[in-house]
């Protein structure tokens, strides 16, 4: 049990610090942590370009191994960097998709023409990508895709609906479970598709959500067509890659959301001091609550980071989800009423915004329900009902 | 991996040691018919503190010890707990590492070789975390001792107050007020002018002792409250390792119960409602235990990080047992009512824990405090 960093990870926390300060000025400094969750339309255009600037850095897709474009970095770095780009303020990313979803389920099941074709672009911040699972009649229950692919020739034709896109307006690419045999149930006869989104056969809904913003939309496939060669793993076998994606989904990230968390929580305590919320006994323990379940929360990533003692990330979601909305709710209670009016026409400030999205952290990427019926069938081995 | 949370391979074969003694001489007969009976398991005391040298765990070689860190000694306080075996081995490692951490070594040598040698110790601070004794009011570590029970003056110390594990106790160490400052002493239990008295207990595996001090020679170990202070925290990192241990047993007992219990022609726990308490739970518990685990760490790998990790693993591994005792009663339904199931020794045990602290609200504001979280 030792839980200091070494010499060798220093040196390197060194390093991205000193690229970090040097690559982090003018307009992508002016933005500090814009965008992200509830406000992914904040300066997009110039996190695009820093996406490119951290592309030509070398500092995306850190985990991949050198063979795939990747630095082959161990969850050490990878926490040390994103612990790093954090304390920086730096912006939000764009292209979470591309980066940690489909380069690892490419680089683990596609084939090699796959890894040359969709790799490289990833890496240098040139073509964001988004997912598309979700659909209306497949929400928790993933199986129930009914979004049809056939193959005519040397493409495929797809028609049907995603939903609960993000970021389907700025993506270029989709990687999109599909239902590929005619009359298959469930989890079989599925497969996993890489879909250009820019063409005539896509068209994208934004959905309005409770922020008044949008991040999510409605994805209607008419005849889309992909490539033949655009299946990733075998035809059929999309189920298998898409609980991939999802697997790597989790992890690493987690160390780096809570800084963001850590950030945050600051802020609503500065806030509260101003506002003298803090003298409310009832506020100032929700805050040192808030504070003291954060503090757990990283012993438990760093414990889910360690051999020999796997925790579940079912728990962890059950975990930050819940925390992330009661912050939501501290944010706009230390404010009071003046939390309560907003900027003509309906432009919420952090704080607003914070409450209003953290709605969906419950919601999206598997409901608290979702997570304990996985908690207590997976990992406590009660019986389904 | 550097951030390195897993145990070594002599730390896994420490607990299958310690699990495989439990699993045959802590068995629910035993625990039961020691603490319905004076409250001590003699016996197994004897064979954990002999053959298995555990009190010796992390004291020094030179004393007679294994020296191994609070690591090692928070796996043998979490197999123990488990079990709620009414044994003072909490109490007495607490002691342990008290004379390691906070006392000059004069003083602690000749203690520690004691301990290691299997002589039981009890720890006392005289009064609840004084963060819980008033709204508002500062409750930094100058504060801890206030309202101490116990006077020292001349090498003498008076006073009166109940010590938990204090009937099996050889040796005490007892915060109380010196003039005007704060002093942690060393009184023997067979001293003349010490009288100790029995005392029924809400929770029966863990007994108290009123312990009566009239003019009982007392040597100082240590001044100043952040001694004291420092002291406190050592027993919250192993009441909050012992918690995972009994929330741990007490959660597993409910899931085996909810799998095997048929009611509407199917076991209970595939009811949701059930289901998912189980799972909120678990997670509970499962953050409690890296907190506790980190905070062993902390012990010997960052002390400096104790002020504020020892009573947040407290609070946090302390409410995981009072929720976990608590729906594990409901849970069993009927059953769970009665005395002849464990179910209430582990919701006693937690309760009594809670009010041993001061309550874990105080617990967390002194969290708070010492983070400077609110400025």
């Amino acid at each position: 049990m030792d839980l200091r960093p070494t010499a060798a990870d220093e040196a390197f926390r060194q390093e991205v610090r000193e690229w970090l300060g040097e690559h982090l000025r003018g307009e992508f400094a002016e933005l500090g942590g814009a965008g992200g969750p509830g406000r992914e339309h904040e300066g997009f255009e110039v996190r695009l370009a820093w996406e490119r600037e951290l592309g030509k850095g070398g500092w995306i897709g850190l985990d991949l191994a050198p063979e795939h474009g990747g630095r082959g970095a161990g969850l050490d770095r990878q926490v040390i960097w994103a612990e790093e780009y954090a304390r920086a303020g730096a912006p939000a990313r764009v292209n979470h998709m591309g980066e940690h979803l489909l380069a690892p389920t490419v680089a683990h099941f596609g084939t090699d023409a796959q890894r040359e074709r969709f790799l490289p672009p990833i890496l240098r911040g040139e073509e964001l990508w988004c997912q598309g699972y979700s659909e209306p009649g497949a929400g928790s229950d993933l199986a129930a895709v009914r979004t049809r692919a056939r193959l005519d020739g040397d493409v495929w034709r797809i028609d049907g609906q995603k939903v609960w896109t993000s970021l389907a307006m700025q993506a270029d690419w989709c990687f999109a479970v599909v239902r590929s045999e005619p009359g298959s149930e469930r989890h079989r006869g599925l497969s996993y598709l890489l879909v250009p989104m820019r063409q005539p056969g896509i068209e994208i809904r934004p959905i309005v959500q409770i922020t008044g913003t949008s991040e999510f939309s409605e994805v209607f496939f008419e005849g889309a067509t992909t490539d033949a060669a655009n299946v990733v793993g075998e035809s059929g076998e999309g189920w298998k890659v898409a609980m991939g994606t999802l697997g790597f989904e989790r992890g690493v990230a987690t160390l780096a959301q809570q800084i963001g968390f850590g950030r945050e929580l600051e802020a609503v305590i500065a806030t509260a001091r101003e506002t003298g919320a803090t003298r409310d006994p009832e506020i100032a323990a929700r805050l040192v609550d808030a504070w003291i379940e954060l503090r757990t929360m990283r012993y438990q990533a760093l414990r889910s980071l360690s051999d020999g003692q796997p925790v579940s990330a079912s728990m962890s979601k059950l975990l930050w989800g819940p925390w992330h909305r009661r912050l939501g709710e501290l944010a706009i209670d230390v404010r009071g009423a003046d939390a309560t009016r907003v900027e003509a026409p309906y432009a919420l400030d952090g704080d607003q915004a914070l409450f209003l999205y953290t709605r969906a952290d419950t919601i999206y990427a598997g409901s608290n329900e979702i997570q304990r019926n996985i908690i207590s069938e997976r990992m406590l081995g009660l019986p389904q009902g | 991996m550097s951030v390195d949370f897993s145990f070594d391979e002599d730390q896994r074969e420490l607990r299958t040691i310690i699990a495989a003694f439990l699993e045959r001489h802590a068995t629910s007969q035993a625990v039961r018919e020691a603490a319905e009976g004076d409250g001590f398991a003699a016996e197994q005391w004897g064979r954990l503190t002999g053959e298995m040298e555990l009190t010796g765990l992390a004291v020094d070689p030179e004393r007679g010890g294994a020296g191994a860190t609070f690591v090692e000694v928070g796996i043998a306080i979490e197999e123990i707990g488990r079990t709620l075996l009414p044994v003072p081995y909490l109490s007495t490692v607490t002691v342990a590492a008290v004379l390691s951490h906070i006392c000059g070594d004069a003083e602690a040598a000749p203690l520690l070789g004691r301990i290691a040698g299997g002589a039981a110790a009890a720890v006392e601070f005289g009064d609840a975390r004084p963060a819980a004794a008033s709204e508002g009011e500062a409750a930094d570590g100058g504060d801890r001792s206030a309202g101490s029970a116990l006077h020292i003056k001349d090498d003498q110390v008076d006073g009166e107050v109940a010590v938990v594990d204090g009937v099996t106790a050889e040796i005490f160490i007892l915060a109380g007020e010196r003039a005007d400052e704060s002093v942690l002493v060393v009184v023997e239990a067979g001293a003349p002018g010490v009288t100790v008295t029995p005392l029924a207990t809400l929770d029966q595996t863990r007994r108290q002792a009123q312990v009566r001090l009239d003019g009982a020679p007392a040597t100082v170990l240590a001044t100043g409250a952040d001694a004291i202070a420092g002291a406190r925290d050592l027993r919250s990192v192993a009441i909050a390792v012992e918690s995972v241990g009994a929330a741990a047993r007490a959660l597993d007992e409910t899931v085996t119960y909810l799998k095997e219990r048929v009611q509407f022609g199917k076991p209970i726990g595939s009811f949701q409602a059930l289901k998912h308490r189980c799972a909120d739970l678990a997670t509970e518990l499962e953050a409690a235990r890296s907190t506790a685990y980190y905070a062993t760490w902390a012990v010997d790998g960052a002390p400096e990080e104790l002020p504020v990790v020892a009573p947040l693993a407290e609070a946090v591994a302390g409410a995981a047992l009072l929720h976990v005792a608590a729906e594990s009663i409901q849970m069993h339904g009927g059953i769970g009512f009665t005395w002849e199931h464990d179910a209430h020794m582990y919701l006693k045990r937690a309760k009594a824990n809670e009010l041993l602290a001061g309550g874990y609200r105080g617990v967390r504001r002194l969290v708070g405090e010492r983070a400077g979280i609110l400025g």
